[in-house]
């Protein structure tokens, strides 16, 4: 099916996407001839993250999935803020790999961040990435293109339990290692009537993929009234605002004695369970999950379009794909 | 359709929301329709401040103001007065 579809040619983006529209004339997507998008409020996020700072324990709760770009962040917001007081936190969704785990422990001791590992029920949480790779359409559109139906779910997950943790602890910063494929804000202001509606959103996708019994994803509804009705947070994203160059994180990373955990997985250096998510969205949609964001990265001059090529185009590790769907229970039709 | 609307659906289409051809009635749900996410919300709020030169308030971020194509056009017309 991902055979005779024609890509942009300055990205990869491809006719056959959904809402993705080449233009016959130029052969370029129309986020190509777009304008490029201008990230501002660089100084702005600057100024966040060195004057945040929480009236607890905390002042920002950090993502740490103990990949490259998460551990990367961390070591580098703790040189440039070292006063930062830092819960990082490593979601367990079951399928973490040990040298993931050891990678994650390794830099919150490097950066003497407090170190949490946070899991949920995993009856659960496998029956929710279950009902995400049969599900079919449950996510909207542009969250399909963006990233697998495991992977919206996971994600999703994970920030309502950040943004929970940031209600317990009232710290006011979450910080996300997305790259600038991944997302365009730099940060985002929330306050609780937002997360309200952000935790509606994703309860109401939850059910659109057939997960009935999802109080345990999401943050609990005490968490809102427990705090002070005027609490806000910043979302923050700062590779947006940094110089976002995937092979110097990778090295730098290396050199500071993060281990490349042998996958077979190109797109991903923690989780065991991404080939499965990239593999059961082809089929579904014949979209590759990291097109989009590989393409934004590649319009930014991040990564060459060979490159991105190369990534979408590898092939997926039979063994982890096996390993993920066996897990999960999930038979073959 | 107003011109806002109308500028609105175009910015869907623009940026992959809507499929090609897809459109909405003006007081039809973004979320329950299965046009935006929570990420896509921030996106179309970024939009409509640059585009309309204006900056929306935290406590405008609601369902009332922007779930549907006639909420985000009193909103804007509501914050540009």
């Amino acid at each position: 099916m991902r055979n005779n579809r024609i890509r942009c040619k300055k990205c990869i983006l491809d006719s056959a996407t959904p809402g993705i529209i080449l233009n016959p004339a130029t052969g370029l997507c129309q986020y190509c001839e777009q304008e490029p998008v201008v990230v501002p409020k660089s100084e702005e996020l600057h100024q966040i993250l060195n004057g945040s700072r929480g009236k607890k324990e905390f002042d920002a709760i950090f993502a740490l999935s103990g990949g490259k770009d998460s551990c990367y962040t961390l070591h580098h917001l703790k040189n440039l803020y070292p006063d930062l007081r830092i819960l990082a936190v490593q979601f367990d969704n079951g399928f973490i790999s040990n040298i993931a785990v050891n990678n994650a422990k390794r830099f919150c001791r490097m950066t003497e961040s407090t170190y949490l590992s946070l899991t949920t029920d995993p009856v659960i949480l496998s029956t929710a990435f279950r009902r995400a790779a049969e599900s079919t359409n449950g996510y909207p559109l542009i969250s399909r293109i963006r990233a697998s139906d495991i992977c919206n779910t996971c994600i999703g997950i994970v920030k309502q339990k950040l943004l929970g943790l940031a209600l317990i602890h009232q710290a006011p910063l979450v910080v996300f290692a997305f790259s600038p494929g991944q997302t365009t804000n730099p940060y985002i202001r929330l306050n609780l009537s937002s997360i309200q509606w952000f935790r509606n959103l994703f309860q109401k996708e939850l059910q659109a993929i057939g997960v009935t019994n999802c109080d345990e994803l999401l943050i609990g509804k005490d968490l809102l009234t427990q705090v002070a009705p005027k609490f806000e947070l910043i979302m923050a994203h700062p590779l947006l605002i940094w110089d976002y160059d995937k092979k110097r994180i990778e090295q730098e990373c290396i050199d500071l004695g993060w281990r490349y955990p042998d996958l077979g997985d190109r797109n991903s250096t923690n989780c065991l369970l991404n080939a499965y998510a990239i593999d059961n969205h082809i089929k579904k949609y014949g979209i590759h999950p990291y097109a989009f964001d590989l393409a934004a990265l590649v319009r930014g001059g991040h990564l060459s379009r060979e490159e991105a090529i190369s990534s979408v185009d590898a092939d997926l590790s039979p063994t982890l794909i096996r390993y993920a769907r066996d897990k999960l229970q999930i038979t073959l039709k | 359709m107003d011109k806002i609307q109308e500028d609105l659906i175009e910015y869907l289409h623009s940026r992959a929301f809507l499929p090609n051809g897809g459109t909405l009635r003006p007081n039809e749900s973004l979320t329950s329709a299965g046009v935006i996410d929570s990420i896509g919300l921030i996106q179309l709020i970024d939009y409509l401040e640059e585009k309309y030169n204006l900056e929306v308030p935290l406590e405008f971020i609601t369902p009332d103001n922007f779930d549907t194509l006639e909420g985000i056009e009193r909103t804007i017309r509501q914050l540009s007065a």
